[in-house]
């Protein structure tokens, strides 16, 4: 094996690849020797990450329940962004009508996101079902198919979503509270739809290895990548165009309410 | 409103889509890290808005209690700086305004008024005083120094400058033009030609200049703008002198065109200055007045006024900018009489003024080819030239060359004038 650190990084977007030439250049920086491998969806990087093509996979949530599965656990997990912990989902209705309650959502016209989105279908459908509104009963689910493989990751389902709740298509839909921060702050709602429920908290992607017990193996690599300072500008615009202000431990209980999830949904079967 | 480490502020009914988060940012700007601000509101939805948009702004979110109908948030600050920059801000300084006007001469107010030594390539066009974020990208301004880029007196020419602009289509007696003898319009033409072409040189040797000076010394760059402004002015007036009357431009000199472009070529900014401004246009002046006093008709009388009104502030910018150069490093009173020297060799080759114009001086002093006029007239030019050559001695004097020196440079001064 040689020495380059070899990272899978979907490519949902170009962006993604000034993104990590940037942490390439810092980590070269700090003498470590570290590629990025592009690939174009969620599965084939999984793929190789479980056939020892890369060293560490940076994952969706939905992407690391695929490897903890199949890997009967014993994948391990270096980081994650500050931002993927304590993510939520949100329901969100259209403001006319009088939707304020998830037991409003009975018989409503309600949209998901991508059915391989964790933010804006699987979870929101999970916890709906543990809220007593079954999905595939009690509403009339109207889904936003786009960009599948990449688990949501262009954000271009949540747009939909939200989009077809302000001009009336559905009642109300499920976005991520990422996206919904964003909707918020680039005044995208225009009064006409509101947030009326927040989900549980979980977490989101991480930087997957195929071994727990090589966690050791890629201290060197963890530790420089959980010194990046929001505060020193090269360092920032890299942070600034992945979301995040810093690098965390990971939090792996934040997991748990989608190996449910996917377990009730059968998803990977 | 007085903020201290835990604040409250009531939103009442606005929506986080509403300008709820700009009141809340706001409010958080004023607090230090770790501090906590306390947000009640009347509007539901804030308890689903809030959560993630501190989240996604590392604040901390502390939690939502119902009260009453309402709703009492609190965050904590985070660590991260909205702007990266250590430096503080001016706050309450005020400007001394004097009957109702604020002098340029007057903003220099906290750190509006440091000017530094050099200035910092990454302030770009940032203006003096503000606060600027680490990783602003460095821009290519090459004159960095105080002492090569400022001067006190910089402020108060800029004033004059602003007050004194007046417009070529309108403040010129254009309809007392009359014709005049051909011969007289046609030397006329000519001097107006070569005033317009050493103004083109006037208006670009400081246009190249701006780009390059560090905006820190804005005295300095908007001054020059306003020479710009000047000179575009005096290219219209002279053009339009030229076409007004039935004459029309005449010739441009090789040996003018040669002269001018060694001003262009000049690679930095004091000596360009020296040779331009004090040298140059300080030579004009003599040459306006020359026209002015012999000028057979009230529009050209009147242009030849009023440019050298404008060419007179330049003057006075140049030697004062170029005197506190030589106050500051007397040892660049030789860089400039090298710069001069190099200058008059590259322009060896040019035997004198261009012949055209120098006829078109007399021809202007004997109002036409009177045999009777033309002896006087031309002891009128060559008085002039020797009005120029005293007149530069005592400028150069005056910013601190010796006797000796003055007359030398003086002498190796291009015969174009500028």
């Amino acid at each position: 094996m040689s020495d380059v650190i070899k990272v899978g990084v979907v490519a949902y977007d170009p962006k993604v690849v000034t993104i990590w030439e940037g942490i390439k250049e810092y980590f070269t920086a700090h003498s470590i020797a570290m590629d990025f491998v592009l690939f174009s969806n969620y599965d084939a990087q999984c793929d190789a990450l479980l056939d020892g093509w890369i060293d560490i996979a940076w994952n969706t949530n939905l992407a690391y329940v695929k490897i903890y599965r199949r890997t009967g656990g014993n994948c391990g997990v270096l980081a994650m962004r500050d931002v993927d912990v304590g993510f939520t989902s949100k329901v969100i209705a259209g403001a006319k009508t009088g939707i304020q309650t998830l037991r409003d959502l009975k018989g409503k016209r309600v949209a998901f996101g991508s059915r391989d989105s964790g933010q804006a279908a699987i979870l929101p459908r999970y916890f709906l079902k543990q809220n007593g509104i079954d999905p595939s009963q009690d509403i009339t689910a109207i889904r936003f198919d786009l960009d599948v493989g990449k688990h949501g990751d262009t954000g271009t389902s949540e747009v939909e979503v939200l989009n077809a709740v302000i001009n009336g298509e559905a009642d109300a839909g499920a976005v991520g509270d990422q996206y919904w921060a964003r909707a918020l702050t680039e005044n995208l709602l225009d009064n006409a739809v509101r947030a009326v429920w927040t989900s549980p908290e979980y977490c989101h992607c991480n930087f997957t290895i195929r071994e727990k017990t090589d966690e050791r193996r890629f201290a060197a690599w963890t530790n420089a990548l959980l010194a990046m300072d929001y505060n020193k500008p090269a360092e920032r615009k890299i942070l600034e165009m992945e979301g995040l202000k810093r690098w965390v431990r990971p939090q792996l209980d934040g997991y748990r309410a989608l190996f449910e999830a996917v377990d009730e949904l059968r998803f990977f079967n | 409103m007085n903020y201290d480490s835990s604040t409250s502020v009531d939103a009442r009914e606005l929506s986080a889509a509403d300008g709820l988060l700009i009141l809340i940012t706001r409010a958080l700007d004023k607090l230090k890290p770790g501090d906590t601000l306390e947000i009640l509101s009347d509007n539901a939805s804030t308890q689903h808005d809030l959560p993630a948009w501190s989240r996604l702004n590392a604040h901390r979110w502390l939690g939502t209690v119902a009260q009453n109908g309402r709703w009492r948030h609190r965050i904590e600050k985070g660590s991260v700086l909205r702007v990266l920059t250590d430096k503080e801000l001016d706050w309450g300084n005020r400007a001394p305004i004097k009957d109702g006007r604020f002098d340029t001469r007057n903003w220099l107010l906290g750190r509006a008024g440091e000017i530094q030594r050099t200035a910092q390539p990454s302030d770009g066009f940032a203006p003096r005083g503000a606060s600027v974020e680490e990783g602003s990208p460095e821009f290519e301004f090459d004159v960095l120094e105080r002492n090569r880029a400022w001067s006190h007196g910089a402020a108060e020419f800029y004033e004059q400058a602003t007050a004194g602009h007046w417009d070529a289509s309108r403040d010129i007696p254009w309809r007392e033009l009359h014709t005049l003898d051909e011969d007289l319009e046609r030397a006329i033409c000519q001097l107006m030609t070569f005033l317009a072409e050493n103004e083109f040189s006037a208006l670009y040797v400081p246009a190249k200049w701006i780009a390059r000076i560090h905006p820190h010394f804005a005295e300095t760059v908007l001054f020059l703008a306003t020479q710009v402004r000047d000179e575009a002015r005096h290219i219209e007036v002279f053009v339009k002198r030229a076409l007004a009357n039935g004459g029309g431009l005449q010739f441009s000199s090789a040996s003018t065109q040669a002269s001018l472009k060694t001003l262009m070529d000049q690679q930095d900014f004091v000596q360009a200055s020296f040779m331009l401004s004090v040298l140059g246009e300080g030579t004009f002046l003599d040459l306006l007045r020359y026209i002015e006093t012999h000028a057979p008709d009230q529009v050209t009388r009147e242009i030849a006024r009023r440019t050298r009104i404008d060419e007179t502030r330049h003057v006075h910018f140049a030697l004062d900018h170029i005197r506190s150069v030589l106050q500051s490093d007397a040892g660049l009173k030789d860089s400039l009489y090298r710069a001069i020297a190099n200058r008059a060799s590259i322009l060896s080759g040019m035997k004198g003024l261009n012949p055209l114009v120098e006829e078109s001086l007399v021809i202007l002093a004997a109002g036409g080819l009177s045999p009777d006029r033309l002896s006087s007239a031309t002891k009128a030019r060559i008085q002039l030239y020797e009005t120029m050559h005293e007149n530069r001695v005592r400028r150069l004097t005056a910013i601190g060359f010796s006797n000796r020196e003055a007359e030398e440079v003086s002498e190796l001064h291009t015969p174009n004038f500028m």
